[in-house]
């Protein structure tokens, strides 16, 4: 149930800042690369949420 | 820069064996279990979802679509990212049910055989692009890498084949040899999974050297890169301007299918992952490799821009290390990218070949009964394989190279992208059902055939107003997954479900905890099963999997409870599927050992609701977890209910068997939880059966004989209120052990027949006083009338013995009074008195064992209390240890007084009480005399009438220094003196 919660929460956050997400990511101005820093911090984020549903259900 | 054939065969060969030799080694064992069951293995093995076309394919991609690429990996790492909610149902499904492939999953969900041989055909339609393309991309890198030594084109002339053919055929073979050698197996493949994260980390590691070189070997690094870009802006532009066009959604969407509907991918996601879950270590983990797997990709596609590569952008991977004159590093891309191919093709052939056999072939051929059933299916799976690299390779034939390779993969990746509403239905919407997802699937595969294949096989270039063709692709995606879900949830709405499938449907759903109904199995022993499959299977097969099924569950063979067969059913059916796939396995199961609904309505298997909730507690949150407290606190209080108590099922089966009742049966809950009544032991069996029967409430007082007792039990029943109006769930029983209430009355009914002749022998005293008073005035007379010295001294004795009749007759009649109950009428007696009488009485059994009653109480100990109540205590305490004394034995009655007391001893030598025996000796009906010879109420009969006088009593045994004889102390108040002289 926590688990559905959280998950559309977090699309409501997606869908709120997906536009400025997306602008900054493929702004031409900036480095090439900054796709994969959100890319990279998704990946952290979820590293991290992982860990402390596994000690909760400890 | 250019190889020789033999050199760089040698290579693809001695890699191949490699990836043999490290699968043969973890099949066999010799790889640690730390290493090949870590989940860095695992995440590894996943690795084979990126194929040649991850490897060489999406630099071409990145070329066309820009950061619209990406999609390829955002779009697979998004479902690991929530794995726990798209990928973890799925894989406990499958774990549960022994499911085998995706065309099984879909088979056992939508209950259709029909739905898994067209799924399974499509399934192959849709793989056969990407086989292809792996062919293709080694067979065109090894024609790059040799296009210009002299032997590639001897091999040609030798053949009589084009070299690029006979590379193909040759690889093919050596795969095929392989997968048969490796993954054919019934048992899950280690060797297979180790082999396939080892070709992962191979290719990344050449795919990131790839990177790296091209990054700081062509650009001078990151601030390189960015100068080059500046001074090229239209590469940069290349990046950003096709996502605006919005294709690059669709390829989100089509590679959002391929985690989860690929063969391959599912297969080593679901069936292959290890038993720990790791569901959560994916969620990171797997998105991290596709991070890695990614990162190379533009500035490779830059550098062979930069280095103006002859080559096509999809093999500026090998491309790039080529034009830098760098040949070991192109070599080792080339294995990076043959290692890639590898993978997918030896896990896509397999994966596919459980398909074709449990859906396709199985169903149509009979398997033979004489022969062994696992070698024939284990052939059966070989030859599938081959007619699956046989096909790929004919389809790479027919293409002859005329697709590239993102157009080969968009085509398999579209058609895989049609099984995805049928697979998200199974965990989250059960209403889906077969004749929905047929007519989905079948209109999807068809506009997909029409727009992508037929285009690609044949020359037809329109088909009426549909627009055909490769270069189409996004609107027969987008087309094709429209009407196919259009169709998938009408359908699903608009046509009935079977009862068959809506079971599975819940199965499926997530919500674990929906209300199984308990269904009946006319089998009723282990053996039934072995006897009944072997008409299908054979014997020997059907023998080796009851066993097998047996020990999985921990039953022996002799086991009829009706809940550990149905569970016995369900884990062989499981194992059979995946033996021989989930429709055959189901429908043998369905003929033989078909289940059956109870009459009268489904009755909920409590058993199994009990044993999920147990496992799925901790999952339970919120208002779910409240109402399992609820639960456990009734079914606490029901299993601690001091009172024995069964509920049983409209089948006769036993749902619930306390404690109480364990311990009034002694049998173990654990062992008859599940079972019918009519397994039950007796005489519980009979006592239970008939009483439920019964149309009676209540049966008082039934006698049940154990081995070593007798016991009387009355029984109460009730029915169970069922959910629905006027029903009844079954019964509940109470069994009220009275053997304590039941002796007691029987005590009761003695005492009084005792009591009676007591009365009786009073009158019979007064009966006997007036002629025994007769002769002894006939004796007197006698006496004086006469001067005879012998008449005299007879009618003395005359005297002295009606005397003594009289005295006797006096004792009697005086025991026979009922004594005083109260208090205030107690007076004060002699205990000297009360002993001596009880002593006269005891004299009179001649048939006991001969005694010396030594009486050295004092005349002048006097109590206050009821003279025949405290001749009853000395009676039974003198009896008692006339009983324990050895023949001729001295029996001491002997008293003092202390300050509050008056304190009377009574001392025998006998055997003595055992000290474990002490403390019960004065509970009633405690004895350890032979049955009949005492009541056990004595002891606790003396011990009540001292309460009633103030008194106390204790026991001494042994006595002090000695090893024997008993003691009995009783202390009752000392009379004041001013009372005792009134």
């Amino acid at each position: 149930m926590r688990n559905q919660r959280l998950l559309i929460l977090l699309l409501l956050v997606t869908y709120v800042f997906s536009p400025t997400i997306y602008d900054w990511a493929i702004n031409p101005e900036g480095a090439w690369y900054r796709p994969f820093i959100i890319w990279a911090l998704l990946i952290v984020a979820a590293y991290l949420f992982q860990g402390r549903s596994n000690r909760n259900e400890l | 820069m250019s190889f020789e054939i033999s050199d760089i065969a040698l290579l693809g060969t001695g890699y191949l064996l490699i990836l043999f030799g490290i699968a043969y080694c973890a099949e066999k064992g010799w790889i640690p279990k730390r290493i090949s069951e870590h989940p860095v293995t695992y995440i590894l093995s996943l690795g084979i979802f990126a194929s040649a076309w991850a490897f060489y394919g999406v630099v071409d991609l990145a070329y066309q679509y820009g950061y619209g690429a990406l999609a390829y990996y955002l779009g697979t790492g998004a479902v690991f990212l929530f794995a726990p909610m798209v990928i973890k149902p799925l894989a406990q499904l499958v774990k549960r049910f022994q499911i085998t492939s995706l065309t099984d999953l879909l088979v056992f969900r939508y209950h259709s055989q029909t739905a898994g041989a067209i799924a399974a055909v499509c399934m192959l339609a849709a793989v056969l692009p990407l086989l292809a393309l792996q062919i293709q991309a080694v067979t065109e890198t090894l024609h790059i890498l040799t296009s210009g030594s002299s032997s590639s084109s001897e091999i040609s002339g030798y053949t009589g084949m084009p070299f690029r053919t006979v590379m193909a055929l040759c690889y093919c073979i050596l795969l095929a040899a392989f997968t048969i050698l490796f993954g054919s197996s019934r048992e899950k493949h280690n060797g297979l999974r180790v082999a396939m994260a080892f070709e992962s980390l191979i290719k990344l590691a050449a795919l990131l050297t790839a990177g790296f070189v091209a990054l700081y070997g062509v650009f001078d690094g990151f601030d390189g890169l960015d100068q080059w870009l500046t001074q090229n802006p239209e590469n940069l532009e290349l990046l950003y301007s096709p996502i605006k066009a919005g294709e690059s959604h669709t390829l989100l969407l089509v590679f959002l299918a391929t985690a989860v509907a690929m063969p391959h991918v599912f297969h080593m996601s679901t069936i292959e992952a290890p038993a720990k879950n790791i569901s959560s270590t994916l969620t990171w983990a797997f998105p991290l490799f596709l991070l890695l797997m990614a990162l190379p990709i533009f500035p490779l596609l830059w550098a062979g821009i930069e280095l103006g590569s002859p080559l096509s952008p999809q093999y500026f991977t090998l491309g790039v290390p080529m034009q830098m004159g760098l040949p070991i590093l192109t070599l080792f891309i080339f294995v990076g990218g043959l290692s890639a191919a590898t993978g997918a093709i030896v896990s896509i052939s397999l994966s596919l070949s459980t398909m074709l056999l449990n859906q396709l072939v199985l169903p149509a051929v009979h398997l033979s009964r004489k022969r062994d059933l696992y070698r024939q299916v284990l052939w059966f799976r070989r030859v599938l394989i081959i007619l699956i690299f046989i096909c790929g390779y004919s389809f790479y034939k027919l293409l002859n190279n005329s697709l590239s390779l993102t157009d080969l993969a968009l085509m398999t990746f579209i058609e895989a992208l049609q099984f995805i509403p049928g697979i998200f239905a199974i965990a989250y919407w059960p209403s889906a059902n077969s004749r929905g997802l047929i007519v989905g699937l079948t209109l999807g595969t068809l506009i997909w055939t029409a727009g992508l294949l037929l285009p690609a096989l044949t020359d037809i270039q329109s088909l009426g107003i549909l627009p055909i063709g490769v270069e189409y692709w996004d609107t027969i995606t987008l087309l094709s997954i429209s009407i196919n879900i259009a169709a998938f949830i009408g359908f699903s709405m608009l046509t009935t479900t079977s009862t068959e499938e809506r079971y599975s449907a819940e199965l499926c759903a997530e919500d674990e905890l929906s209300q199984p109904l308990r269904t009946i199995l006319n089998v009723h022993t282990a053996e039934d099963f072995t006897d009944r499959l072997s008409v299908i299977l054979g014997g020997r097969t059907a023998d080796r999997e009851v066993k097998r099924a047996l020990e999985e569950l921990n039953l022996g063979p002799k086991e009829r409870r009706p809940y550990a067969l149905r569970q016995l059913r369900d884990r062989i059916e499981a194992n059979l599927s995946s033996l021989i796939g989930t429709s055959l396995a189901s429908e043998i199961m369905d003929e033989h050992i078909p289940y059956q609904l109870p009459e009268g309505g489904g009755t909920s298997d409590i058993n199994l609701i009990e044993s999920r909730l147990a496992q799925y507690r901790s999952h339970l949150s919120g208002l779910a977890a409240e109402l399992d407290n609820l639960r456990l606190y009734h079914r606490n209080t029901l299993e601690e209910l001091p009172m024995a108590a069964v509920s049983l099922g409209h089948d006769m089966e036993i749902l619930m068997w306390n404690q109480a009742m364990a311990q009034l049966t002694t049998i173990d809950s654990d062992s008859v939880l599940g079972s019918h009544l009519d397994d039950l032991e007796q005489p519980w069996r009979d006592l239970l059966n008939a009483f439920s029967q019964s149309p009676n409430t209540h049966l008082h007082k039934q006698q049940v004989d154990q081995a070593h007792s007798t016991r009387w039990i009355s029984l109460h029943k009730a029915n169970i209120v069922g959910p629905a109006a006027n029903s009844t769930d079954g019964q509940v029983i109470l069994l009220e052990d009275i053997t304590d209430i039941q002796r007691l009355e029987q005590e009761l009914v003695h005492s009084e027949r005792l009591a009676s002749i007591g009365r009786l022998s009073a009158g019979v005293a007064h009966e006997i006083g007036n002629p025994v008073t007769g002769i002894a005035c006939l004796a007197q007379n006698l006496r004086y009338d006469t001067k005879n010295e012998d008449a005299i001294e007879t009618a003395d004795m005359i005297l002295s013995q009606t005397d003594r009749i009289g005295r006797i007759v006096q004792s009697l009649v005086s025991f026979s009074h009922t004594g005083q109950q109260n208090k205030d009428d107690f007076i004060l007696l002699s205990v000297r008195d009360c002993a001596s009488e009880a002593v006269q009485l005891l004299s009179l059994q001649k048939d006991k064992n001969p005694v010396i009653f030594d009486l050295r109480l004092d005349q002048g100990l006097a109590v206050m209390g009821d003279p025949q109540r405290l001749i009853q205590v000395f009676i039974n305490l003198l009896s008692n240890a006339r009983d324990a004394s050895p023949q001729g034995g001295t029996i001491i009655i002997d008293g003092q007084t202390s300050t509050q007391w008056v304190e009377i001893f009574v001392e025998d030598n006998g055997s003595g009480i055992p000290l474990e025996h002490q403390e019960k000796v004065l509970e009633p009906f405690f004895t350890s005399k032979e049955p009949g010879e005492g009541t056990g109420l004595g002891l606790s009969m003396v011990h009540s009438i001292i309460e009633e006088h103030d008194g106390q009593i204790q026991l001494t045994s042994p006595l002090p220094n000695k090893d024997n004889g008993t003691r009995v102390t009783i202390k009752l108040p000392l009379v004041p003196i001013s009372q005792s002289n009134t």
